[in-house]
């Protein structure tokens, strides 16, 4: 398996030397990193070339790394069933820029590429259709980005005046609860207390 | 003759309806009766699950794959394991891949059954109904020996299985198994020939190969083009490459008796995989259950009276949770619906970082337009269900 | 309960069970087929009929709907209570929430209960309709169905076995018996 990769790896680099910044294999999986503006070339190039036929756009997805500079990665993972083997495409983007959909080369990234524009708020340029799908008409944020709370911001409850449903702000009788976990030991940064004191008698 | 202008007409189909197969909300626009236009609105059942996965430590989150897809919970269970392992590592026993196995295909004649039925009913025929739930109850009641619980099992644990199966299991699957082919047949008997169901069905909802794959459909709905892909034989994961089972496959067009007949097929099947894996089940009584390193499953009960370092592990593992190491993975595994697939990205810390749900059914409701086109109005349950779509694990 | 031939002689008393039933709804029929007619208290009769024929919905929202449909199917029989499953709001008189209500979905289901006719029942079954359960402290669930609608019984499970519903929905019948109001 991964001998197969590799060898699709180098054909895939060379043919796409400008579009593909590095690729790697990872727990047997091929991961190629793309540059954002040649993803729909990659993706067709995937589909069409005789040694790929990714033919399958299985899944597309967002992942949020906020401490980096371009904060969002896509990813695509395809799957060609001539060949029995799968690639992931990853390409990085922040709040504001767009990636290019790819609605055009899979009709199927379509409701993928909405619920990551939901998710995350990732921009997708050129998709047909580019609603919330996912989440409550009308619902504010992004709910998966990493600086979204779990509880999110508002709640909702039946008003009796009103006769309606109405949104409220969060109200919890017991937070959610979580622990950090990293042990004290691990976590534990530069001296202790009292360290000061023994390094000026020594 | 005046040419006044018809404006089409705009019908909005569910949430609540009893063939939308749980939450759906369909926007119609209708010419005349013809369906000009299906927009699903899906998310009415968004639980956000995968936030909650990132707040919660790997075995606290195996339950929500349970009640992602709630007609087959262990074949979900069963693909975040799957992910968890290829991360960390771990060797998972054979006794252990074989119960998951039998409960893996156990879930799928579920599914199966489910689906059929309801298919059924919504094109009109009751009957199945009845007789398939009967044998889901005696499904349920093998999940119930096994783990306590009659639907959500959480049994599948990473590393294995929460623990062993009772003695006796083995033989009852297998009479059951024996036995359930006749079952299978005596639905035949109501839909297969019937003539209501095939007008209702043939040539409905009609997908080419090229527009399955663009859609990126899988699962039955793929196999009815006259693909052999199934995960199970092509990418196999926990000894599914032991067992003798085939494929079957569409000979002809994609429609929704095709897609039906295809699991009706495929419940045959089921039930050789599960014959065996009682046989292979039995010659391995006693064998561990789970992965033997203390540091990812739980110690027995019996160990952790006499050995204090089993009651730390046992501590450690119930507060804390295990570590699993940075990397990412996309494990994908032949759900009864189609391609079932985790993308796991960890950080190195006990919970994941990021872990993305692919789920067959949102391909599958997604292609809802593209198929619908052009029916007519009763076509779109007979569409709906020949999908198979549950909104458990559509909208997460 | 009961719908008594003579007035005020066994008023408060139960319909037995078994052969006594069958007895007594004897005396009843023979009644109404000598005289024409039976004397009966209003609220009574009213309750028996309610509790007799209580019309659930199928609001099957997520995974509880399963265990519902199991229960209205052949093993645990829902009918033999009179239960019989309808599509349509307008012609049930309880409502089974069956599984997680999010914020999308409760608008839509507050117009459901709404569409349905006086006297109404609400049983919200499930840990994810009494109050979020495990999904309590997600951003797009409604920590408990009793938020949005007015709830009657609550069956705990995730999900309640089929059984569980079964005695929850007797618990409903009993409750309809012992408040005995016309309106409610």
């Amino acid at each position: 398996m991964s001998e197969a990769l590799k060898e699709l790896a180098e054909i895939i680099s060379a043919k796409l030397a400008q579009e593909i910044t590095s690729t790697e294999i990872q727990n047997g999986e091929l991961i190629l990193n793309a540059r954002r503006d040649a993803v729909c070339k990659v993706l067709t190039f995937l589909r069409d070339d005789a040694n790929c036929q990714f033919k399958l756009l299985m899944d597309v997805c967002g992942a949020d790394y906020p401490a980096r500079d371009e904060r969002f990665d896509v990813v695509y993972n395809l799957l060609s069933i001539r060949y029995n083997l799968r690639v992931r495409v990853k390409v990085t983007t922040d709040e504001d820029t767009a990636v290019p959909s790819v609605t055009d080369v899979f009709s199927a990234a379509g409701w993928f590429e909405r619920e990551t524009w939901d998710l995350f708020g990732i921009y997708f340029d050129g998709h047909p259709d580019l609603r919330r799908i996912m989440t409550d008409y009308g619902f504010e944020g992004h709910p998966l980005r990493k600086d979204f709370p779990l509880t999110g911001y508002v709640e909702l409850r039946y008003d009796d005046e009103q006769k309606r449903v109405v949104y409220e702000p969060v109200k919890l009788t017991q937070d959610f609860r979580s622990f950090d976990f990293l042990s004290p030991w691990e976590g534990m940064q530069g001296q202790l207390p009292g360290d000061e004191k023994a390094e000026g008698n020594a | 003759m005046s040419n006044n202008q018809i404006k089409n007409y705009n019908l909005n189909f569910g949430p609540q309806h009893p063939a939308a197969h749980g939450v759906l909300r369909l926007v119609l626009e209708l010419d005349g009766e013809v369906i000009d236009r299906a927009d699903p609105h899906i998310g009415l059942l968004h639980r956000g699950t995968e936030k909650l996965l990132e707040n919660k430590i790997y075995i606290q989150g195996t339950p929500y794959f349970d009640r992602l897809d709630y007609v087959a919970p262990q074949n979900q269970e069963h693909a975040f394991c799957l992910a968890i392992e290829k991360l960390t590592g771990m060797e998972v026993p054979k006794r252990a891949q074989y119960i998951r196995v039998l409960y893996a295909e156990i879930g799928r004649i579920q599914n199966h059954l489910m689906n059929i039925c309801s298919y059924a009913m919504d094109v009109g025929a009751m009957t199945p109904f009845l007789w398939g739930f009967e044998e889901r109850e005696i499904l349920y009641e093998f999940c119930e020996r096994a783990c306590g619980a009659r639907m959500h099992m959480n049994y599948f644990r990473p590393g294995g299985v929460a623990q062993d199966i009772p003695a006796g299991l083995t033989d009852d699957v297998r009479a059951w198994a024996d036995r359930f082919p006749q079952v299978v047949k005596d639905i035949e008997t109501l839909l297969t020939e019937n003539r209501i169901f095939r007008q209702r069905t043939v040539d409905i909802g009609e997908i080419s190969l090229e527009d399955a794959q663009d859609w990126a459909f899988s699962g039955p709905n793929l196999r009815g083009c006259g693909v052999p892909w199934d995960l199970r034989k092509s990418q196999p994961y926990d000894s599914y490459e032991e067992f003798d089972f085939d494929i079957p496959v569409g000979k002809g067009k994609n429609d929704c008796f095709a897609r039906y007949y295809l699991r009706m097929l495929e419940m045959y099947e089921t039930c050789k995989i599960i014959k065996q894996a009682c046989d292979k089940l039995d010659a391995c009584v006693g064998e561990p259950i789970k992965c033997t390193d203390n540091k990812f499953t739980p110690p027995k009960r019996a160990e952790m009276k006499t050995s204090m370092e089993a009651l730390i592990h046992h501590f450690k593992l119930f507060t804390e949770g295990f570590k699993v190491p940075a990397g990412e993975t996309y494990c994908a595994v032949e759900a009864p619906k189609g391609e079932f697939a985790v993308y796991l990205v960890s950080d190195g810390t006990n919970k994941p970082y990021r872990c993305h749900i692919r789920a067959p059914g949102f391909a599958h409701l997604q292609a809802m337009d593209f198929l619908s086109k052009g029916h007519m109005l009763a076509d779109i349950t007979a569409n709906i269900g020949s999908l198979d779509i549950v909104f458990g694990e559509i909208d997460r | 309960m009961g719908v008594n031939s003579k007035p005020g002689s066994q008023a408060l008393a139960p319909i037995p069970q078994g052969t006594e039933q069958d007895v007594l709804l004897k005396a009843v029929s023979d009644e109404i087929q000598d005289r024409g007619f039976v004397v009966a208290q209003l609220d009574k009769v009213v309750n028996w009929a309610r509790t007799g024929s209580l019309w659930p919905l199928t609001f099957g929202l997520a995974c509880c709907a399963v265990e519902m449909m199991h229960a209205g199917m052949s093993r645990y029989d829902l009918d033999r209570f009179g239960m019989v499953f309808r599509p349509s709001p307008r012609q049930s008189d309880v409502i089974i929430v069956a599984g997680t209500l999010t914020n999308k979905m409760a608008p839509a289901f507050r117009r459901v209960y709404d569409q349905m006719a006086e006297p109404r029942y609400v049983v919200s079954m499930g840990s994810c309709a009494n109050g979020g359960g495990y999904y309590h402290y997600s951003y797009s669930v409604v920590r408990g169905c009793d938020r949005v609608v007015p709830v009657d019984i609550y069956v705990p499970g995730c999900p309640p076995t089929a059984e569980a519903l079964l005695y929850g929905l007797l618990q409903l019948q009993k409750k309809i018996r012992r408040t005995g109001t016309l309106f409610r």
